[in-house]
């Protein structure tokens, strides 16, 4: 099962210390409005979730990364549309304001979960030995993109894990247990703040995960984000023996990437296959939120020091 | 009409980088609607028929309340909001409305009648924030920074719906409690509700104070009469500084005087917006 329910997750409201600085950064960073459930349960393992952002953080913020992640976006959008349409939103009674913001929050994990996929291979490449044997990246200076998130994005706004209402508690059942999830991810419990559409969705959705051609283009997705997060320079801090030096259960970290790893090539699919119910493909392919270069400095500028 | 329902209703438009919901219904001379904290536009559900009878209703969700943007990257004061529903209403097209406002939106509505008099027909405030009448105790224990950390979202909504029944003179149903709360119940949605608290300021009424006199607005003042968090003292005084101004007085209703005695305010609104006067200091 997903996620192993060990450690126990980080929520935003609880970190501290490190674990805080981290989150603010990987928000800086990764250009995005919240913490996802990857961040939340690496940082269960509070000494080694410092080490893997830290080395993490310089590969996050190259062009390198941005583009890494835009080709996954694109596979996933062209594998959706050869997927079907599901049609959801048509079957579900919705205002004008909540179909704004049902596209608006469709429009951030289509953003960040192929940054969160490239991540996590590279993360696990990282505690496989890969980039130690490799060596450090080369002296050209990669071009580094903005820090924020975007001013329009959606705020990662999700209903609690465990519902009181019960259709969304059998909802978030099914799910998990289709998925093979120990924990609900965060695009469900933000579509589950209008429970209809994703009720409706996950009715259509749910057939489409069974079909084997669904599973061959999530592991084609995760081969992909493989061979990106390869040619990435990634620091050789994040090793399997410093997380043991550090008195981290590495073989158990290791598990969890892996699993995470597993996942997300589906969940991107799925949310690629929201998205086209809004969006014309050749829209959905297209980042939702491009990123501009890191402006220089003032005294890279000349200005006052 | 239950929350589920009235969000259903609610419309969007975009002002710069942020998005305002409203609801929009009915049609005749405008008519805006603005909510206070910790509520939005679903406070006015049983107004919004009533008036949308002669008028075009128009209920908007502040910024950082209701489903209107709540990303924690922008001012809450009623001075910002203000101003976003003067771009909101030049988005929309409306140039002129009638404004009736409650509690902080009664702030949001005294500086459109003192600072952006071109866009208020008549003006309607009900137990209104005013002069240095805010903020209250509980809010500004909410705003404080630490109250993220502090209070869970459901401890924060538990909290303030044991809060909000002091506003009732009747007996509320949970139902409307619930629905009242229902945007605050997330993290997202408490930790808005916490920067809106933050950004109460009792400066930003009490600098239009000496416009009072200036406001050119046929303007009635509304008040359930008992309520503890707005003391109508204020609205007497609001009353009494704002040229022509009417005190409607309604007994057996607090702060929640729309919801409390949702038949009385009706009449008396619809009444006020539509040409005729308040017939009385004191309703019964």
């Amino acid at each position: 099962m997903f996620g192993l329910g060990k450690p126990k997750q980080v929520t935003e409201r609880e970190a501290e210390g490190e674990i805080e600085r981290a989150y603010h950064e990987i928000k800086q960073c990764l250009r995005v409005t919240g913490i996802n459930l990857n961040f939340r349960t690496w940082a269960g393992y509070e000494k080694f979730f410092p080490l893997m952002w830290d080395a993490m953080r310089p590969t996050v913020e190259t062009r390198a990364f941005e583009e890494a992640a835009d080709q996954v976006r694109e596979e996933a959008v062209r594998a959706a549309e050869a997927l079907g349409r599901l049609d959801a939103a048509s079957h579900v009674r919705l205002g004008e304001s909540q179909a704004y913001q049902i596209k608006a929050a469709l429009d951030l994990y289509h953003y960040v979960n192929p940054k969160l996929l490239v991540f996590t291979s590279a993360v696990k490449l990282a505690l496989g030995g890969e980039y130690r044997a490799r060596g450090e990246s080369g002296a050209v200076t990669p071009e580094l993109i903005e820090r924020g998130a975007p001013a329009r994005m959606y705020p990662m706004e999700m209903v609690s894990a465990e519902p009181e209402d019960e259709r969304l508690s059998r909802l978030f059942d099914d799910i998990k247990q289709t998925l093979s999830l120990s924990s609900i991810n965060s695009d469900y419990r933000t579509l589950a703040l209008w429970p209809d559409y994703l009720e409706a969705g996950w009715g259509k959705l749910k057939p489409v995960t069974g079909r084997g051609e669904y599973k061959q283009s999530a592991d084609r997705l995760r081969e992909t984000a493989r061979s990106l997060a390869r040619a990435l320079p990634i620091s050789a801090t994040l090793t399997r023996q410093r997380v043991e030096e550090l008195g981290e259960d590495a073989g158990e970290i290791i598990q969890t990437t892996e699993k995470f790893e597993q996942l997300l090539p589906s969940l991107i699919i799925n949310i690629a296959l929201f998205v086209l119910d809004w969006r014309a493909p050749e829209e959905a392919v297209k980042s939702p939120f491009p990123a501009a270069p890191r402006r220089k400095a003032n005294r890279e500028q000349g200005g006052v020091r | 009409m239950n929350w589920r329902e009235f969000q259903s209703m609610q419309r969007v438009a975009e002002i710069g980088d942020r998005f305002v919901s409203y609801a929009d219904e009915g049609e005749g001379e405008p008519v805006i609607l603005i909510h206070g904290i910790p509520t939005w536009g679903y406070l006015w559900h049983k107004l919004v028929p009533a008036l949308a009878k002669q008028n075009r209703v128009l209920a908007p969700d502040l910024l950082g309340f209701g489903y209107s943007d709540k990303g924690d990257r922008f001012d809450r004061s009623i001075a910002r909001q203000a101003e976003l529903i003067d771009a909101w209403m030049e988005k929309i097209g409306v140039e002129r409305a009638h404004v009736v406002a409650h509690d902080i939106g009664g702030g949001v509505g005294l500086r459109l009648a003192t600072l952006f008099p071109r866009r208020v027909n008549r003006l309607c405030v009900m137990n209104t924030v005013a002069y240095d009448s805010w903020p209250i105790e509980m809010m500004l224990q909410l705003g404080h920074p630490e109250s993220r950390r502090k209070l869970s979202a459901s401890a924060a909504v538990k909290m303030l719906k044991q809060a909000l029944k002091q506003g009732f003179a009747t007996s509320p149903e949970d139902e409307l409690l619930d629905g009242i709360l229902a945007p605050y119940t997330t993290e997202v949605g408490k930790l808005s509700l916490i920067r809106d608290a933050a950004a109460l300021n009792t400066n930003l009424t009490t600098e239009v104070t000496h416009l009072l006199p200036r406001v050119n607005a046929p303007t009635l003042v509304l008040w359930g009469e008992a309520d503890v968090f707005q003391l109508v003292k204020y609205g007497e005084r609001l009353a009494w500084d704002i040229p022509g101004a009417r005190l409607v007085r309604i007994k057996n209703a607090r702060h929640f005087v729309m919801l409390d005695q949702p038949d009385q305010v009706a009449e008396h609104v619809s009444a006020f917006l539509n040409g005729g006067q308040a017939e009385s200091t004191r309703a019964s």
